[in-house]
């Protein structure tokens, strides 16, 4: 079954390809029923835990997979949205054209991302990892404007770096690894043996490593995983990216795309660093810095896409600092490993429907700019409350999914500063991370609050395009089943949210917690509501204050980010061209070194001759003449070659008589 | 089984040399000649690897004559002759076909497929010969053999690629000649023994003498796989029509430089005398560097044929950081990647040939928003380009995977060099090839569009190019048994 998850999806997108290829609706029932199945097939899933397959002939070692936990978890979860963005799609791509290819690669998507999830060993997990780089790839560039094929561009190099860093890391473990395994079973025929690097293999070898390999290995791969999740400063991709693509492909890159790359940070985090406090330090510097840069970019955006795509840069931050805790805490990091699974599970969920709501209102407005866009949800109930229960969610107020999630993140940042200062040590940097921790919420509440006032409170424009009616039943479902889960799980916390959560613990090689978190306490509401202040007050002084200006009596929402703070424009763009100038140049250089020792030693060869060159052009074969015809043809190159080959004659032949005497 | 061997060398050759002689003038029957030659001798090259593979090697041993008790001349199918028998078997009945089309508004056909033939013949040679003299006997005769080819269009740029091929050509030669006579004095044979065939006891005290004879006759037989700095005949040489091009300067006559590289490596010196010492250094760090080199220099270059000429510099390299990585991985390693690599880069110079040859097309730049045009084409240009980047399942990354953990498994910094080359030179293959390939399906904005009279390949061309996507997809998806196949041959 786990074959047909992953090779279901791509298998029958060739076969469907042809039929459907050139119409523009066609491909939507296929899409609809193919996830579908796969969603299916993920809830049995859940079943059977454990559950293992393979094809062993397919590329090189074979390919393996395992269900149970976490992978279990993420798998029916990819389905989910896959099923979900399907239903929304016909409306967004009426119209649109090349729809064919944007569904090959859709599909194409989910099974490679079905791979990544539902992999045994590290080997799988890179081969679908980097099919899907390039599958999705497609997606972003979809609207073929500039500004996509820019974007994409970006997305892919990105992503080639990143899975090439992590191939350097793969090389270096699984070499330390065969070597171990070949130890151990003394093959020693000299047989190529192929580790498929097994996630039980490396948890078993990992010990013997030495540390410094371990560390190489490791930030090889957090490269590699760490591009694809938006992690600093491998961000660059994701602002830009997110935001061209359509709006059901939007969803998908920021609601489980990236949780790709988390995913593989996780199983490196629990597997390859099982009990090494040092990686998780490691890990929390970019993951904070991700939390918190990400919250201050979507503050400043004046995009409606662009601020959910910096606002889904900083969610992962959050549950990249839940993965550090998890290994910082060791055996105790249960409530922070909790934490991450509930979050990317809530960050999905939400962003599925924020970019959905998104979605209708491009396909109306068509526009995402919030000086457009502004108003138009005024009349819209339904629009309204699920845009309202995803910002609650993502902002963290109590009763939605988010602010479990959030709370037990938190709860984790508590945890270790209390183990420190149990053990004598000093808890003040792990203190500062918790109140950016709080701070980020805080910002992430207050650009939810600032979109939500623009798109729904404020006043309308007066020419705004809308068509009758503004989003078709189907939209609205799925933005209606969006809305309603987030506070329905959020309520449900311990019937829901923790079972989920201790069913994908074992991923993380955690026991489940040892009991319940009381989620309304007190003590954790207080973490609620200082997020909850600092983000009314950004909200009031730098949403409404500082970026918003009157002109002509409208308020109008001013770009204040200065244009050369642009990572990419102003760092790797410059340093990638410097750099291939320079190489382009060594290269040229050490070529032109190498002509010079070959010709210098064929004009040392004829160094002593005076006279000229005929023809002029031909330096190495031609004659030195101004002789008769006679002697230029002696003196000639070829007639070198045949005075060469009469002596070798007369040599065999020589030799041949000897024989024969 | 010995006849069978006998008529996979003769056969090319001598109706080659028929082709020579006799001119026809008629293209359709000497096409139809051209392909029967062709298919029954890959069907004698085809069936001496397959009767090798049966009966062993012995079965099919064929013992020309003795020139002294040393110079041998035999041919004797082994293991991984067997490799570059299959791959030249296969893919050169493939090129004839296509050659048909693209050879039409070229004059001197017979000059050409008469030569074409022949070449056939002798790399069948060089990859069942037996032992180093019949080795080099075989790969100087390809020099001479192939020089037609080279020049064929005889104008100003083609005498002069051909007569710098003639002169790297000799300069390597000159190099391995000298490793031959240090074979005569210090091994008791000639024939490849895996393992090496040096008598240690005549070695003793003449280790330093002999590794450099080693570095000397790698760059020697590294001369024909474009290592550098003797790589500059190769990217000259892409001015040859398309079918050459493709069949010999990125499988044929290239893979026999390697292939003559592997046999020195493994079957001459040995991998343990040379294991650890600096020789291995420094053809190690050679090769790497070619590798980063070649890339470095593709992706400078606008001219689709030439970026591609440079490609195969670098990959070549790969394969020769395989061998010179010294141990069964690196030799299953480099193998792998001869087979992959010539799939991959005979579809890629078919591809610009169509492009070339139907619509003139030459620059990457006026390529761009072709798919639409050309969507055969551009379709299997854009699956090769992403297997030669080695995006996985497709053929290239098992290749490189391996290479790269042969060459980190030396455990020294030669050997991380060599992987880390890999990788970077990974990178640029990207930026090489993708900057053509996506190019046709997302031109820039301001491209103009291609104009009317663009049209996709004829059926003869597309044919071989469909044939070689669906081969290397085979390839590629059942890797594992070609892998175990490879692997059991070491």
């Amino acid at each position: 079954m786990l074959i047909l998850m992953v090779f279901l999806p791509m298998i029958a997108a060739l076969v469907c390809y042809p039929i459907c290829r050139n119409s523009e609706r066609a491909w939507f029932t296929p899409a609809i029923v193919i996830s579908g199945a796969v969603f299916v097939m993920g809830l049995f899933l859940v079943l059977e835990p454990e559950l293992a397959d393979g094809i062993d002939f397919f590329c090189g070692k074979g390919i393996y997979f395992k269900a149970g936990g976490l992978r279990t978890v993420m798998a029916t979860l990819a389905a989910f949205m896959w099923v979900m963005t399907a239903l929304a799609s016909p409306e967004y791509f009426s119209g649109a054209r090349a729809n064919g290819r944007y569904f090959l690669f859709y599909l194409w998507t989910l099974g490679a991302l079905e791979g990544v999830f539902l992999a045994a060993d590290l080997m799988t997990l890179f081969v679908f990892f980097e099919i899907m780089s390039f599958t999705s790839y497609v997606w972003v560039v979809q609207n073929e404007t500039p500004e996509a094929i820019r974007a994409s561009e970006t997305y892919l190099f990105i992503a080639v770096i990143g899975g090439l860093t992590m191939l350097m890391g793969l090389f270096l473990l699984d070499n330390a690894i065969s070597k171990l395994v070949l130890e151990e079973i003394e093959l020693g025929s000299g047989l190529p043996y192929y580790s498929t690097l097994r996630f039980e293999d490396i948890v078993r070898y990992a010990p013997e490593l030495s540390p410094r390999l371990r560390y190489t290995v490791g930030v090889c791969a957090l490269v590699g995983f760490g591009a694809k999740a938006g992690m600093f400063p491998l961000h660059i991709w994701l602002p830009k990216a997110h935001p061209v693509a359509p709006a059901p492909a939007s969803a998908l890159l920021s609601g489980i795309l990236t949780k790709s790359g988390v995913f593989g940070i996780i199983g490196i985090s629990c597997w390859l660093f099982d009990g090494v406090p040092g990686w998780g330090n490691l890990l929390l510097i970019p993951a904070v810095i991700t939390m918190f840069l990400g919250a201050v970019l979507a503050v400043f955006s004046v995009d409606l896409k662009r601020t959910l795509a910096c606002s889904s840069m900083s969610q992962i931050g959050f549950i990249l600092t839940g993965v550090s805790m998890c290994v910082l805490l060791g055996e105790h990091g249960s409530i922070a490993a909790c934490g991450a699974v509930l979050h990317i599970l809530n960050h999905s969920l939400i962003k599925l429907t924020l970019f959905v709501a998104a979605g209708v209102v491009y396909f109306n407005v068509h526009s995402l700019n919030l000086n457009d866009v502004r108003g138009f949800g005024k009349d819209k109930p339904l629009l309204k409350l699920a845009f309202l229960s995803g910002a609650c969610s993502i902002a963290g107020i109590p009763g939605f999914g988010g602010y479990i999630s959030k709370t037990l993140l938190h709860e984790g940042i508590v945890e270790y500063c209390e183990h420190l200062t149990e053990h004598g040590l000093s808890a003040a940097p792990f203190k500062a991370v918790e109140w950016i921790f709080l701070l980020s919420g805080g910002l992430t509440l207050a650009y939810m609050t600032r979109l939500f006032y623009i798109i729904f409170v404020a006043e309308k424009p007066e020419h705004q395009h809308q068509k009758t009616p503004y989003m078709s039943p189907m939209t609205g479902a799925v933005l209606a089943i969006g809305g309603l889960l987030m506070p329905l799980l959020g309520l449900t916390a311990h019937l829901t949210m923790d079972k989920i959560a201790a069913y994908a613990l074992p991923f993380f090689r955690r026991e489940p917690m040892a009991h319940a978190v009381n989620y309304f306490s007190l003590g954790n509401l207080k973490g609620a509501v200082i997020s909850i202040t600092i983000g009314v007050l950004v909200f009031l002084f730098v949403g409404m204050k500082w970026l918003t200006r009157k002109k002509d009596g409208v308020d109008t929402y001013r770009n204040v980010w200065p244009k050369g703070l642009d990572l990419e424009d102003a760092v790797y763009r410059p340093a990638l061209r410097g750099l291939s100038f320079v190489g382009g140049m060594a290269a040229r250089l050490v070529e032109s070194v190498g002509a010079l020792l070959i010709y210098g030693t064929v004009d040392l060869l004829f160094l002593g001759a005076k006279d000229k060159v005929v023809p002029p052009e031909d330096e190495q074969f031609s004659a030195y003449s101004k002789q008769s015809e006679r002697s230029r043809v002696e003196r000639s190159f070829s007639a070198d070659l045949l005075y060469a080959a009469c002596g070798v004659l007369a040599l065999m032949a020589l030799a041949a008589w000897n024989m024969l005497r | 089984m010995k006849i069978l061997t006998i008529l996979a060398l003769l056969v090319p050759i001598l109706s080659g040399i028929a082709l020579l002689i006799a001119r026809p003038q008629n293209r359709t029957k000497r096409n139809h000649y051209v392909m029967l030659t062709v298919c029954v001798s890959a069907v004698f090259v085809l069936g001496t690897a397959l009767a090798s593979a049966l009966n062993g090697p012995e079965a099919a041993y064929l013992h020309v004559a003795d020139l002294s008790d040393k110079l041998v001349i035999a041919f004797r199918p082994d293991g991984v002759s067997l490799v570059f028998g299959c791959i030249i078997g296969v893919l050169w009945p493939v090129t004839t076909v296509y050659a048909f089309s693209y050879m039409e508004h070229e004059s001197r056909e017979n000059m050409f497929f008469g030569f074409f033939l022949i070449t056939f013949g002798v790399v069948a040679g060089i990859a069942y010969s037996a032992n180093f003299f019949t080795l080099y006997l075989c790969y100087e005769f390809m020099t001479l053999v192939t020089l037609p080819l080279v020049m064929h269009e005889m104008d100003g740029k083609a005498r002069a690629a051909g007569k710098k091929y003639v002169l790297y050509s000799m300069t390597g030669a000159a190099l391995v000649f000298i490793c031959l006579m240090y074979f005569l004095r210090y091994a008791d044979t000639l024939a490849f023994t895996y393992g090496g065939i040096l008598n240690m006891d005549k070695v003793k005290g003449h280790e330093k003498e002999l590794m450099t004879v080693f570095v000397l006759g790698f760059f020697g037989f590294g001369v024909k796989a474009a290592i550098f700095p003797f790589h500059r005949w190769l990217p000259a040489a892409s001015v040859a029509p398309t079918p050459v091009t493709a069949l010999l300067h990125a499988v044929a006559v290239v893979k026999s430089g390697a292939f003559a590289v592997m046999r020195l490596v493994y079957f001459g010196f040995g991998c343990e005398f040379l294991r650890g010492t600096w020789a291995q250094y420094v053809v190690l760090a050679a090769s790497a560097f070619t590798v980063m080199f070649g890339s470095a220099m593709s992706l400078r270059m606008p001219h689709l044929k030439r970026r591609l000429a440079y490609s195969t510099v670098s990959n070549l390299s790969y394969i020769l950081v395989a061998f010179a990585s010294m141990s069964p991985v690196g030799l299953a390693g480099g193998l792998l990647h001869m087979v992959f690599h010539a799939v991959i880069k005979i579809s890629l110079f078919f591809c610009a040939g169509a492009m070339l040859h139907h619509n003139k097309l030459e620059y990457v730049y006026d390529m761009e928003g072709l798919s639409k045009k050309m969507p055969v084409t551009c379709g299997v240009f854009l699956i090769a380009s992403l297997a030669l980047m080695g995006v996985p399942p497709l053929g290239g990354f098992l290749s490189k995977w391996t290479i790269g953990t042969a060459a980190a498994g030396n455990m020294h910094w030669a050997g991380y060099l060599g992987a880390a080359s890999l990788i970077v030179s990974a990178i640029l293959t990207t930026l090489y090839m993708l900057s053509a390939a996506v190019r046709f399906y997302f031109p820039l904005k301001d491209a103009p569009a291609q104009p009317e009279h663009i049209h996709e390949a004829d059926r003869l061309m597309t044919g071989p190019l469909v044939f070689l996507m669906v081969l290397l997809l085979a390839l590629s998806l059942c890797s594992a048994p070609l892998s175990a196949w490879i692997g059991g041959l070491v």
